[in-house]
């Protein structure tokens, strides 16, 4: 980039996003800035706009509205219409698909981009020896796309976005054709290369232990909006929606929805907790941790009746899952405990409530305690 | 027709029950394929053959014989694979690459031309543009006034265009399929470096379809090189010889030893370019888009450009298939060829003889000869279909049954041999094997049986295909969850595989008719002048000039292929929705 950057300098910031598809608004206002060698990870549902915004980030689409600079300089503007090209922005894009050309080897796919930039012939075959040495790709240097493997492919599409030396480095899902062994494996190559060399990047996922253990950095998107930004650990321990609540974390926290009843608050007739947590609301969401929730009465804590329906090994203790009220709108809960309950699908079971509950939550949404 | 030694180690294993079907199989297909060229080679190495080898290629006689139409043949067939590439490469960009209005429309339309056999739009052709050089009435624009030069009402120029107008669309179908292949993804890969659009162009999407282009236009070209119709229509009444005229001619006059070497010739020129675009695509650069999504394609937004592109995609689609329809309809019913669209009579259809128009013939309909055409066609068509799928099935099976040996190879090789050869020197080598007496057998020349013969071999390649797709879907899983329901076999047979089977079968069996009722350079040769089909007597009336009996004859066969189309997608829907 032309401009020096100096301390106060994001290297990515947006300012009131919006992207319209004819009638259909996938991005209504978004803003988040990151400093420089940031790792943002970008996750949500299906359809939540990720690839809409990773998209305009690149350059491949035009905002509706709003701004996006890199450096402090303006590259997209949906009122200005400045946009600079793919080129002057510096970025690199690694696509879900890989998208390698299938008429060149790995090394003339490393290189187009290269050739593109104005390379000339020594430095760009030194940099593809590099880039490849970096993936751990070398012996593949002159196979054919069709040729190698779908993990391969993978390090290839990487190498190749890494070889210009983008400042910025986009990722779409790009791990999510993998299978979760190479997966895992990948993740912490990318992390590795990530730290190598230092490149801002944005990373989409909907997989929420990827954003969690890649991230410096996390926005929780939904219907277009980021619903909470911030370090991942901030996201875990203070979620400010419910949607993230229940989103991140694995498993996911407990929402129960309560209602007030004289000085405390009601689940299914059971008090839970006092009313003043309720800040004069008459309903509202109690949050509760999977670690809160043991099986079995305990005197003096509230008590949940639940149906059983299945339990699985999760890092040395046991993860179950409940069904609570009516089989119309029955609640799933899940619980973490030290060994296998007693019991088979369909039975019942108490759930004992243990502690305060870790959050309180409008029945809107948002986070209230 | 003799196996390599290393057919099946322990020599004695070939003869086994098993193996019977098989070799039975072998017979057959060697009958119908390889004895008619083998036999067609030899013919030309007896002391006659060798004189007509001399006679066509070193002698006075070999520019007329050879040379000349060789290069006739070769400019038709460079310049019509040019021709089809520049047409079929641009329709295919604009349906599938752009947003120009009415891409669904004009992918359809792109794809019609193929339909329509070439004798089709090189009549349409010679009514609007034949000029009164030939005698005969003129056609259309000269009628009205225009004088039309020779250049273009014969010879070289409307064979190229009427060709190009024929096969642009295999090639618009070939093109575009590649073309859809090449993902958003990977376009947009190549926007993320920087490239400017002609870089893109010429640095990833045109490497990434060229082996969809050199199958293009090596198909395009082998289809020019072989093609009959046209040629033989607007080249032949100035002279203008191609291989596949020049080869017709000499069997016609009785040189069948003459018309063997040019149909060996032929095979050889056609072969040739297969065989380089062959080389050309296949190897380690013979690659298929690996990427996973695919399915999304980049569309360039054509600003300014988009109506008139879609004008000229509209344009083009007009004239290559409502045009000719519509002259060929309109010519069939007005009296004079001058005013097309005024006057019309069902005369040359319906009308009874000895009146005024068409020199008292009677229309097509009260004509006995016609309606004697119609049943043979008819009746070819059918009896070549049946014939066809049973064939391609029991080989499809044999193929199947004995996958990966020695046999189902030489199998299946030798039954997609005839997509190689040009129909008109297949008919030629029939004529060797079978046109004198054989033995015991009696001469086949002329009759019903030959032609069904050498018919069913031609359309062997597509009839295995269809029946190793029959095949492909009953063995699936739809056999193995009737299983799973504890159906017997006899049930199975009749719920399952039947059901399917047949409607897979009528589908193949009604392209194999379809092609047959519209071909002519097979029948060309082989027919009898006492059973004669419909596109040959199509032929002969336009040769004396009838164009509204050629033109009637013509837009009869364009109603019964598209009947029989409709018929076959009303099938292929059924099957569909069955399978979901
Ligand atoms: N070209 C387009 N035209 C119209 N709507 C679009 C277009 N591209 C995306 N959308 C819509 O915008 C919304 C966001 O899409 P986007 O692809 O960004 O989702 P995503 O978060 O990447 O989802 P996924 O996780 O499934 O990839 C979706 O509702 C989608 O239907
Ligand atoms: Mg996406």
């Amino acid at each position: 980039m032309a401009s020096a950057p100096t301390e106060a300098k994001d290297a990515i910031r947006i300012t009131h996003l919006v992207k319209r598809f004819g009638d259909f608004t996938a991005i209504p206002d978004l803003s988040l800035s990151v400093p420089p060698g940031a790792f943002l990870v970008l996750v949500g549902p299906s359809g939540c706009g990720k690839s809409t915004l990773l998209r305009m980030l690149a350059g491949l689409d035009d905002p509706s509205g709003g701004e996006i600079a890199f450096m402090g300089q303006t590259v997209s503007s949906g009122a200005g219409g400045v946009v600079a090209d793919p080129k002057k922005r510096n970025a690199g894009l690694v696509f879900q698909s890989y998208a390698l050309w299938p008429h060149m080897t790995v090394a003339g796919n490393i290189g187009w981009p290269l050739k593109v930039a104005g390379w000339d012939r020594q430095a760009r075959e030194a940099r593809i020896d590099e880039v490849l040495g970096l993936l751990g790709i070398a012996a593949l240097r002159d196979r054919y796309p069709a040729e190698i493997s779908g993990g391969q492919q993978q390090r290839v599409a990487i190498a190749r976005t890494l070889a210009p030396k983008p400042a910025i480095l986009l990722f779409d899902e790009p791990l999510s054709n993998l299978d979760a062994k190479l997966r895992i494996e990948m993740r912490s190559e990318l992390m590795r290369i990530h730290r190598a060399t230092g490149a801002t990047s944005v990373y989409v996922t909907h997989d929420q232990v990827e954003a969690m253990t890649m991230a410096s950095h996390v926005a929780v998107m939904n219907h277009g909006r980021v619903e909470q930004f911030g370090p991942p650990r901030e996201l875990l321990a203070r979620p400010a929606t419910t949607f993230v609540a229940t989103f991140l974390g694995t498993p996911p926290g407990n929402l129960l929805p309560a209602q007030r009843r004289g000085d405390w608050l009601e689940h299914a007739g059971v008090a839970l907790a006092p009313a003043a947590l309720a800040q004069g609301r008459d309903a509202v969401q109690l949050f509760y941790r999977a670690e809160q929730i043991g099986i079995g009465p305990a005197a003096g804590r509230p008590v949940l009746k639940a149906e059983f329906s299945e339990s699985a090994p999760m890092a040395g203790k046991v993860m179950v899952t409940a069904t609570a009220g009516a089989a119309g709108d029955a609640l799933r809960l899940s619980a973490i405990v030290d060994d296998f309950p007693d019991a088979r699908p369909g039975d019942a079971i108490d759930l004992t409530l243990s502690g305060a509950p870790d959050a309180v939550f409008a029945m809107t949404g948002e986070r209230i305690e | 027709m003799s196996l390599p030694s290393t057919a099946a180690p322990p020599g004695r294993r070939l003869f086994t029950a098993r193996r019977l079907p098989a070799l039975l199989m072998i017979l057959i297909v060697g009958i119908l394929v390889v004895a008619p060229l083998l036999r067609i080679v030899l013919a030309t190495l007896t002391p006659g053959g060798l004189e007509a080898w001399q006679a066509v290629l070193a002698s006075p006689m070999s520019p007329n014989l050879w040379w000349r139409p060789l290069l006739n043949t070769l400019i038709l067939g460079i310049g019509v694979s040019a021709g089809c590439l520049l047409l079929g490469g641009f329709t295919a960009w604009l349906v599938v690459m752009t947003d120009v209005p009415g891409r669904r429309l004009l992918g359809v339309m792109h794809t019609l031309p193929f339909m329509i056999p070439s004798f089709a739009a090189a009549l349409a052709w010679g009514t609007l543009f034949r000029n009164s050089r030939m005698g005969g009435s003129s056609g259309f624009f000269e009628s009205n006034g225009f004088l039309i030069p020779d250049w273009l009402a014969w010879g070289i120029v409307p064979v190229l265009i009427v060709l190009i107008a024929h096969y642009y669309s295999l090639a618009f179908t070939i093109i575009g399929a590649a073309l859809s292949s090449v993902g958003a993804d990977l376009v947009e890969a190549a926007q993320m470096t920087g490239a400017r659009r002609p870089r893109i162009f010429f640095g990833i999407v045109l490497p990434v379809v060229t082996p969809a282009l050199v199958s293009a236009g090596s198909l395009t070209l082998a289809g020019a090189v072989a093609n009959f119709a046209a040629p033989a229509l607007l080249g032949l009444p100035v002279r203008m010889q191609t291989l596949s005229t020049r080869l017709f001619g000499m069997i016609e006059i009785g040189q069948a030893e003459r018309g063997f070497v040019l149909a060996l010739l032929l095979i050889a020129v056609s072969g040739v370019f297969l065989f380089l675009s062959d080389r050309l695509v296949s190897g380690r650069r013979a690659f298929v888009t690996v990427t996973g999504k695919g399915g999304r394609t980049r569309r360039f937004p054509l600003g300014k450009w988009r109506w008139p592109l879609c004008a000229l995609g509209f344009g083009l689609a007009g004239l290559t298939t409502v045009v000719p329809v519509l002259v060929l309809v309109a010519s069939s019913l007005a009296p004079q060829t001058g005013a097309l669209f005024s006057n019309w009579t069902l005369h040359f259809w319906l009308g009874e003889g000895g009146g005024q128009i068409a020199q008292g013939t009677a229309g097509i309909f009260r004509n006995p000869v016609l309606i004697g055409a119609l049943v043979n066609t008819l009746k070819l068509g059918v009896t070549v279909a049946l014939i066809s799928m049973v064939l391609g099935l029991a080989l499809a099976h044999t193929i199947t049954r004995n996958k990966g040996t020695v046999l189902a190879n030489v199998l299946s090789q030798l039954a997609f041999l005839p997509l190689l050869i040009p129909s008109i020197a297949f008919a030629a080598a029939y004529i060797a094997l079978f046109g004198a007496p054989l033995g015991p057998l009696p001469s086949l020349y002329g009759t019903f049986t030959l032609l069904v013969m050498a018919a069913a071999a031609h359309n062997l390649p597509y009839a295995v295909q269809a029946g190793r797709s029959v095949l492909g879907q009953i063995a699936t899983d739809l056999e193995e969850s009737a299983r799973l329901t504890g159906a017997g076999p006899l049930r199975r047979m009749w719920a399952i595989v039947f059901p399917l089977a047949i409607r897979g079968l009528l589908a193949g069996a009604i392209l194999v008719f379809v092609k047959m009722v519209r071909d002519l350079s097979l029948v060309v040769l082989l027919f009898s002048a006492t059973s004669p089909v419909l596109s040959m007597v199509a032929y002969r009336y336009a040769a004396e000039g009838f164009m509204q009996f050629a033109n009637a004859i013509t837009v009869l066969i364009l109603v019964i292929c598209l009947a029989a189309s409709l018929i076959a997608q009303a099938l292929q829907a059924r099957v569909q929705k069955w399978k979901e």
